[in-house]
């Protein structure tokens, strides 16, 4: 016990009297602190709420009061191969009306305003809507400057809603390849839908999407496609420029084309893409992948001579004819360059059906071609005899797209390796190993015969004949079918020494132009040339053959193809 | 029943001795344990508690304050950043527009002669010779016509130098025909001489009658700036002494 107690004291009466008298006056302070203690308890209350308040309130209320604050980039932008805007985002406006918030002088008023400011719109409507709705949009997808005319006039009645909204600064440039998006700005064709994910991709959205197109050849392989229009009133064009390396392409152009940045609804066949979507008989282009078959099987070389060609053929219920008179005996080579088709029918039955097919098969002719957009046309599928064969060798009875087309002619133009056309450009490509599926003594033959197509005067495509590009190709003419209307094709590759490029142009349904001015480069014969006029041949090298010349000769320098004949005189 | 016996005997005696000195209470060891009692200590605690309480209640409502106002600032830039952006945005579709191929070739044909001829190396090698040729010939007759001009200058000189020449020769001619013979002196001459020195005179006689008048600030500063460059150049200031 002792060592559990620290301390005690003794306390006198005295002392405890003088306490007591003052606790007294304690208990009285007491009561004061406690009223104190009330009011700053009850202030305490209102700052707590106040604090409360503030940190619960939005952020948003503190923002300068400016629409343009919502500014935020919803989609990634699409640019060119040399950083060109094609597609990008801006805030558009839908404006609307309240006609309860108008008294009847307000709504003359107003009608009046309206009828000054914007002279296009229909007054009778507006006012029938004025007195029927609650609500109605008067302006949609409307720019800043329009919505600003519609905001000065200061009427309570108009409601704005900003929207972001995709535009395409080129207009009608890219109108197949881009595509478009919806209201919700989801894509719906185009690269706009096949590359939607990655277009809405919240942690890339300041990295534009770029393509391997370039604007400004793509602008002048268009405006080449619309004088031709002019010129052989054709129905609708299309062309494609790709690189033969890495399939890269650079142009791609359907006519006829469309605004993209109208709102449309198109339904017309016309407006298909008809380089990816358009699925054609492309004609005597295939004469090339008949010789091609022959020389990879070996059965022929450009040298092997094919005696005694009929001028028709006869198989089942088809006629095969020749387009022109032609000799009689023709090496494999001349039958390439004057193209005729019962020497090529005699190559394919050398061939063999089977080879044949496999070979058309390799280049993936005939099966749907895996590419960047939504919009890819499937080749009509056929049951393989003698007499489609034949039909096939010269390119009837034999279906494919205009970009199957031009990447089979790529492979056999860069050596024979396989590529996958791509419109959308990666930086670092991979170093795989490209698969070779034509052997390269094939593929340089092809591009040798090929030159003389365009070279030589027997050849059918003179007109591509560039001087200093080394431009080689192969005309195709076939009728669409159930149609007398024909579909022209040209498929050129340049240089021809070794390809970089390939370029299809394809005319749909030209007209024979009588009226147009053809003119002859300088030959032995003509050492300034000549010029023809009259001309009622409606054949590819009358037309399409022109138009292909045309482009090479603008987008050759660009290109930056070393011109020949520049570099042996300098 | 405990044994009470039992338990007592089991508590320890240590010290059994009694001792006065060791059991007397040190008052002044004791009364200093005793607790202080502090009356008031109470109301300075609920006091001191409420003042801090208050003063963190400001403090946080100053820092929230100032928090707001911050965060403002911020909103506010991210607002004014969100504008610029929009206008970059809209001026990149500008120069979009501006510079597509389409517009461009529209400005093009406009604007410019897009009628180029086109020639061939060698073309252009011809008129690198013929050029160089050109230059030559230029080069030579601009030389010939340099030094022609050189002569004619000479030519043209020597010429007027001589004229001169003649003329102050026939000045001197005349003056010395006029000095040989001094009653010759033409009578102008000698009126024109005469009224000099009645002019002179004039002016002395002046300066004597009202020399208030004829000393004017203006003489007197020129005057002394005169003599002041004299003193300077070490010529005697007035003249004669």
């Amino acid at each position: 016990m002792e060592n559990k107690k620290k301390s005690f004291y003794f306390e006198d009466y005295t002392e405890s009297e003088i306490t007591n008298n003052k606790f007294n006056i304690v208990k009285v302070s007491l009561n004061r602190v406690t009223f104190l203690s009330f009011i700053f308890f009850s202030l305490l209350l209102i700052f707590s709420v106040k604090i409360i308040y503030l940190s619960l309130s939005s952020e948003k209320s503190f923002y300068s009061n400016n629409i343009k604050k919502d500014f935020v980039k919803k989609r990634r932008d699409i640019v060119d191969r040399h950083g060109s805007v094609l597609a990008t985002n801006v805030i558009l406006y839908d404006v609307g009306v309240r006609p309860k918030l108008l008294k009847e002088k307000e709504r003359k008023n107003l009608l009046i305003k309206l009828s000054l400011l914007f002279p296009e719109l229909d007054l009778n409507k507006i006012r029938s809507k004025l007195d029927k709705k609650d609500f109605f949009s008067i302006g949609k997808r409307l720019t800043p400057k329009t919505k600003d005319q519609f905001w000065l006039m200061g009427n309570k009645a108009f409601v704005f809603d900003a929207k972001p909204s995709r535009i395409y600064p080129q207009k009608n440039l890219f109108s197949h390849i881009l595509g478009q998006t919806d209201d919700a700005n989801e894509g719906i064709s185009g690269v706009e839908k096949f590359f939607d994910k990655n277009l809405n991709n919240k942690d890339k959205i300041n990295l534009p999407l770029s393509l391997t197109l370039d604007s400004n050849l793509q602008y002048l392989i268009r405006k080449e496609l619309v004088n031709a229009e002019a010129d052989f009133h054709n129905i609708g064009s299309g062309a494609i420029l790709m690189n033969v390396e890495n399939g890269e392409i650079l142009s791609l152009v359907s006519l006829p084309d469309y605004d993209l940045n109208q709102r449309v609804s198109i339904s017309d066949n016309i407006y298909i893409n008809k380089i990816t979507l358009g699925v054609y008989e492309l004609g005597s282009v295939f004469k090339t992948f008949t010789i091609a078959a022959g020389l990879e099987n070996k059965v022929i070389n450009s040298n092997t001579i094919f005696k005694n060609l009929k001028n028709s053929l006869t198989c089942d219920k088809y006629t095969i004819n020749e387009h022109d008179k032609l000799p009689k005996n023709l090496s494999a080579e001349q039958i390439l360059i004057r193209s005729s088709n019962i020497g090529a029918v005699r190559i394919a039955q050398k061939v063999g059906v089977e080879k044949y097919r496999d070979f058309l098969n390799s280049l993936e002719l005939l099966d749907t071609i895996n590419f960047d957009l939504e919009e890819i046309g499937a080749p009509l599928s056929f049951k393989w005899g003698k007499c489609k064969l034949a039909t096939s060798s010269y390119g009837h009875g034999i279906t494919t797209t205009p970009l199957q087309l031009a990447r089979a002619y790529a492979i056999l133009g860069n050596g024979g390796y396989k590529i996958k056309p791509s419109i959308l450009k990666v930086k670092t490509k991979s170093l795989e190993k490209k698969e070779q599926i034509i052997s390269d003594k094939t593929s340089n033959t092809i591009n040798s015969m090929l030159r003389k197509v365009v070279s030589l005067d027997e050849g059918t495509a003179n007109f591509a004949d560039v001087k200093g590009y080394d431009v080689g190709g192969k005309t195709g003419t076939a009728l669409k079918y159930n149609s007398k209307e024909k579909l022209n094709t040209f498929v050129a590759l340049f240089p021809a020494s070794k390809p970089k490029y390939v370029l299809l142009v394809m005319l749909d349904e030209p007209k024979p132009a009588p009226n147009f001015v053809y003119e002859f480069s300088r030959s032995e014969k003509f050492p300034n040339g000549y010029k023809h006029k009259g001309e009622i041949r409606n054949t590819s090298g009358w037309n399409t053959v022109v138009v292909a010349g045309k482009i090479i000769e603008k987008i050759g320098p660009i290109l930056a193809i070393n011109n020949l004949e520049a570099s042996i005189n300098f | 029943m405990i044994n009470q016996e039992k338990w007592i005997a089991s508590l320890s005696i240590k010290n059994t001795r009694f001792s006065n000195i060791k059991n007397q209470i040190n008052h002044d060891r004791w009364t200093n344990t005793i607790p202080k009692k502090n009356t008031h200590n109470s109301v300075h605690k609920y006091s001191l508690i409420a003042i801090l309480f208050v003063c963190g209640l400001l403090f946080v409502s100053v820092v929230k304050n100032e928090t707001r106002i911050l965060q403002k600032e911020i909103n506010n830039l991210e607002a004014s950043i969100n504008v610029i952006k929009y206008n970059l945005d809209q001026t990149i579709i500008d120069n979009e527009v501006i510079t597509s191929p389409e517009n461009i070739s529209l400005l093009a044909k406009e604007y410019l002669n897009i009628n180029l001829a086109s020639y061939k190396r060698s073309q252009i090698k011809q008129l690198n010779d013929e050029t160089e040729k050109f230059t030559k010939i230029n080069k030579t007759k601009k030389e010939k016509i340099n030094k022609e001009k050189v002569k004619n200058l000479s030519v043209n000189i020597k010429l007027k130098f001589a004229k001169r020449i003649e003329e102050k020769k026939a000045e001197i001619r005349k003056l010395k025909a006029l000095y040989s013979n001094p009653k010759l002196v033409p009578g102008e001459i000698k009126i024109q001489v005469a009224n000099q020195i009645e002019e002179k005179k004039t002016e002395l006689k002046n300066i004597y009658r009202s020399p208030k008048n004829v000393i004017t600030l203006e003489k007197v500063g020129k005057w002394s700036a005169a003599q002041v460059v004299k003193a300077f150049l070490g010529m005697p200031i007035i003249p004669g002494r």
